[in-house]
C-alpha cells in the first residue's frame, strides 16, 4: 500500500483482519486506518472529499479458483461499497476458503431457508470499460487496482 | 402513494419517437458512413477473436444446451416462478410491483420519487428501461436523471440511443468523447487518451452518485428460490446505484428469471462468455433485499418493477423461444447486417437479429416503426449458431417475416403465388425461363441490363443483371 501512495485504508471489521495484525502494521507504516463501518459522510466514503488515494480491504468469505472470483457478503462489518468506491482494492484471503467453480461457490452462499446475506458481490478484476473505442481501460468506476492477498 | 394517471405521450412502443426516416433510408444513411463502419468493424471483429480464444477452453455446445434448456423451463413455468420470485423479494424486505406495461412502470417510478421527495436519479445500464423510456418519464416529471454506465453516459449527452445491447457507444470516436466531456464540464480542461478521459467521467460521476436519491438498475437474473436479483457489470457503476442512493428500484424483463441457483449458476457463467468471450464479467451483484439492521450502506427501500411489456401474450406462440434471450448480444456482434448498420439504425434499444425479432412482437404486428424489421438480415444463420441459450432465430426471423408482411392480401403476395402457380408444371416453368430470357436479351446493353421495371428495380438499384449466363466479360 505504502508503494502505491495509500494514505488511508478501510477494513472491513473481520477476524481474520485482526488476527494477522493487519491494522496495526498499517499505523506502523503511517496509513490511516478506519474500521467498517466508518462515520465519514457520503462525498467522502465516494472519494470526493478527503484524501484520493484510499484502499478498501476486505476479506471474501469464498473465492472461485477456476475464474478468479471473489463472492463478499455485506454485513454490518463489511459494507457493500468497499470495493468499488475506493481507489484501491485488497482482499485478505484465507487459502481454505478457495473453490473450484462458481456452481459450488453459490451454492454454499445462497442455501434456502438459511439465513442470506442482503447483498453479496462477485468481483473478479479491478473496474474496467470498454466503451470507449472498444478498448479496455481501468478504473471507470471501482477499484483501479486489485490485489489479492492468499493467507496459508 | 400517489401513482398520476396521466398516460405520457412518449410511452407506447418500444421503437423510438425520435426516428428520422424510415428503414430504409437510416440504412443507407449509416451504410454511407465511413466512421461508422470502422468503428463497428473493430468491435465485430474485436468480439470474434475473443470468442474464438474463449472456445478452446470450453465446450461451448454443452454449455450452451444446458443454457437452452434452463430458460425453456423457465419460461414454460414462469407464471410459478414469477409467483415465488414475487413472495420472495417481498420476504427480503423489498416491494414487487407488476407492469402490465411501459406506461404502468413509468408511472409507479415517477410516483415513487414525487412521493420521496427526489430530485436526482442515478441509472446503471438496463435495456428494460430503455423499452419503457423511463428517462423521458422521470425528466418529464422534472427529475434529473444521469446515466453512469460510460457508454450510457456519453450516449446521454450526445442525446443518442444505443447501438449495442452491452457496448452501446462503440460507433463512436474517442475526439466525439472528449468533445461531449467537455460541453457537459464546461471547460476545455478535459484529456484527450482512453484513461484520461475515464477518470474525467469517474469523478464527473461520482458527484451524481453522492446527490441521487435513487438508484435505478436492471435485471439480469431473478433468482425465485431465494428473491435474489442478478445485475452483471463492468464497470462498478450498477453496485454505486444499488448501494449509494437511499432507494434502489430495479426494472426487470418479467422473463428474467431462473428458479434455482444451479440455474442461476450457469446462465451467469454463459452470459459473458457470449457477451465479451471472457468467463467471468467483473462485478456480479447479487441482492437480496434491502438494508438490513446494523448495516450502513445499502438502500433503505427496494422496488423491484416486473414489466410484461407485451412479453406474457408470446408464450405458447411460435415466437415462445424468445424470451430465452438473457440479452448477451452475442447475435448483434454475428449479425452482418447488424456489423454493417450498427444498432442505431434499427430504431429500437433491441437491435440485431433478436431486436429484429422481438421489437415488433412487443409493439404488435401493425406497429409501422418496427413492422420491416424482420427483414434486417440475410438469414446467414449466423445468429443461430453463436446464441447461448439456443434460440433458433433464423427461424424466428422467417417467422417474423411471415407475420408482419401478411402477404396475401399484399400485391407482393399475388404475385408469388401466381408464380408458385406457374411453377408447379413443368410446361409453364418452361415458359417463364424463355420469356425472361427473351426480356432480358432484349432490355439488356453489352450483356447487362442495368434497370429493370417493377420488383425488378430493387435488383438493378444497387447491381446490373446479366442478360444472359453465364455473363460475359
Amino acid at each position: 500500500m505504502a508503494d502505491a501512495g495509500v494514505v488511508r485504508a478501510v477494513l472491513a471489521d473481520d477476524p481474520v483482519m485482526h488476527d494477522i495484525g493487519l491494522d496495526a502494521a498499517l499505523r506502523a507504516a503511517g496509513i490511516d486506518v478506519l474500521i467498517w463501518p466508518v462515520s465519514l459522510g457520503r462525498r467522502e466514503i465516494l472519494g470526493l472529499e478527503g484524501p484520493a488515494e484510499v484502499c478498501g480491504v476486505t476479506v471474501p468469505t469464498l473465492a472461485v479458483a477456476a475464474r478468479g472470483t471473489l463472492v463478499l457478503e455485506a454485513s454490518p462489518g463489511h459494507g457493500r461499497g468497499l470495493d468499488v468506491t475506493n481507489r484501491h482494492h485488497v482482499a485478505l484471503l484465507p487459502a481454505d476458503r478457495i473453490v473450484e467453480g462458481l456452481a459450488e461457490a453459490l451454492a454454499r452462499t445462497f442455501v434456502v431457508g438459511q439465513p442470506i446475506p442482503s447483498a453479496v458481490s462477485l468481483v473478479s478484476g479491478p473496474s474496467r470499460s470498454s466503451d470507449i473505442e472498444k478498448i479496455s481501460t481501468l478504473g471507470a468506476h471501482g477499484a483501479l487496482a486489485e490485489h489479492v492477498v492468499i493467507i496459508t | 402513494m400517489t401513482v398520476p394517471r396521466r398516460r405520457s405521450r412518449k410511452q407506447q412502443g418500444v421503437t423510438y419517437d425520435d426516428l428520422t426516416g424510415t428503414l430504409r433510408e437510416r440504412t443507407v444513411v449509416a451504410l454511407a458512413d465511413p466512421v461508422l463502419a470502422a468503428n463497428l468493424r473493430t468491435a465485430g471483429e474485436a468480439w470474434s477473436e475473443q470468442q474464438a480464444k474463449m472456445k478452446g477452453d470450453y465446450d461451448f455446445d454443452q454449455m450452451r444446451d444446458r443454457a437452452r434448456d434452463i430458460r425453456r423451463s423457465n419460461i414454460r413455468d414462469l407464471p410459478a416462478l414469477l409467483a415465488q420470485l414475487q413472495n420472495s423479494v417481498r420476504e427480503n424486505g423489498g416491494t414487487v410491483v407488476r407492469a402490465a406495461d411501459g406506461a404502468e412502470a413509468c408511472r409507479y417510478i415517477v410516483g415513487l420519487a414525487r412521493a420521496r421527495g427526489v430530485r436526482v436519479v442515478a441509472k446503471s445500464k438496463s435495456m428494460a428501461t430503455e423499452e419503457i423510456k423511463l428517462n423521458d418519464a422521470l425528466e418529464d416529471a422534472g427529475l434529473e436523471v444521469v446515466e453512469t454506465d460510460l457508454g450510457e453516459w456519453i450516449l446521454q449527452l450526445a442525446h443518442e440511443h444505443p447501438t449495442h445491447i452491452i457496448a452501446p457507444a462503440i460507433h463512436m470516436n474517442r475526439e466525439r468523447v472528449a468533445d461531449l466531456f467537455r460541453e457537459e464540464a464546461g471547460t476545455n480542461d478535459v484529456p484527450d487518451d482512453r484513461e484520461g478521459l475515464v477518470a474525467h467521467a469517474r469523478m464527473r460521476l461520482r458527484e451524481k452518485f453522492a446527490q441521487a436519491d435513487i438508484g435505478i438498475s436492471g435485471v439480469n437474473l431473478g433468482v425465485a428460490s431465494t428473491g435474489t436479483l442478478c445485475i452483471v457489470e463492468n464497470e462498478g457503476n450498477a453496485r454505486l446505484v444499488t448501494s449509494q442512493p437511499r432507494i434502489h428500484v430495479a426494472v426487470m424483463g418479467m422473463e428474467r428469471v431462473v428458479a434455482d441457483w444451479d440455474q442461476a449458476a450457469h446462465i451467469l457463467e454463459v452470459l459473458p462468455m457470449a457477451a465479451i468471450g471472457y468467463d467471468a464479467a467483473n462485478y456480479v451483484n447479487l441482492i437480496t433485499g434491502p438494508r438490513r439492521e446494523g448495516e450502513t450502506d445499502g438502500p433503505e427501500e427496494l422496488h423491484l418493477v416486473i414489466v410484461d411489456g407485451g412479453r406474457g401474450a408470446l408464450r405458447g406462440t411460435e415466437f415462445e423461444e424468445a424470451l430465452s434471450c438473457i440479452r448477451c448480444g452475442a447475435c448483434l456482434y454475428s449479425c452482418p447486417v447488424w456489423r454493417n448498420v450498427g444498432g442505431q439504425t434499427y430504431g429500437s434499444p433491441y437491435s440485431g437479429p433478436i431486436g429484429a425479432v422481438i421489437t415488433p412482437l412487443l409493439e404488435g404486428p401493425a406497429s409501422p416503426g418496427s413492422r420491416d424489421l424482420p427483414f434486417m438480415s440475410s438469414l446467414c444463420g449466423a445468429c443461430g449458431d453463436v446464441c447461448p441459450v439456443g434460440i433458433p432465430l433464423p427461424d424466428l426471423l422467417v417467422r417474423a417475416r411471415a407475420r408482419s408482411s401478411s402477404p396475401h392480401k399484399t400485391r407482393t403476395g399475388i404475385g408469388f403465388r401466381i408464380w408458385s402457380h406457374l411453377w408447379r408444371h413443368r410446361l409453364t416453368y418452361r415458359l417463364t425461363i424463355v420469356a425472361w430470357r427473351l426480356a432480358l436479351r432484349i432490355r439488356g446493353k453489352g450483356g447487362w441490363v442495368h434497370r429493370l421495371p417493377g420488383p425488378g428495380a430493387n435488383w438493378t438499384e444497387v447491381r446490373d443483371m446479366p442478360s444472359k449466363w453465364p455473363p460475359h466479360r
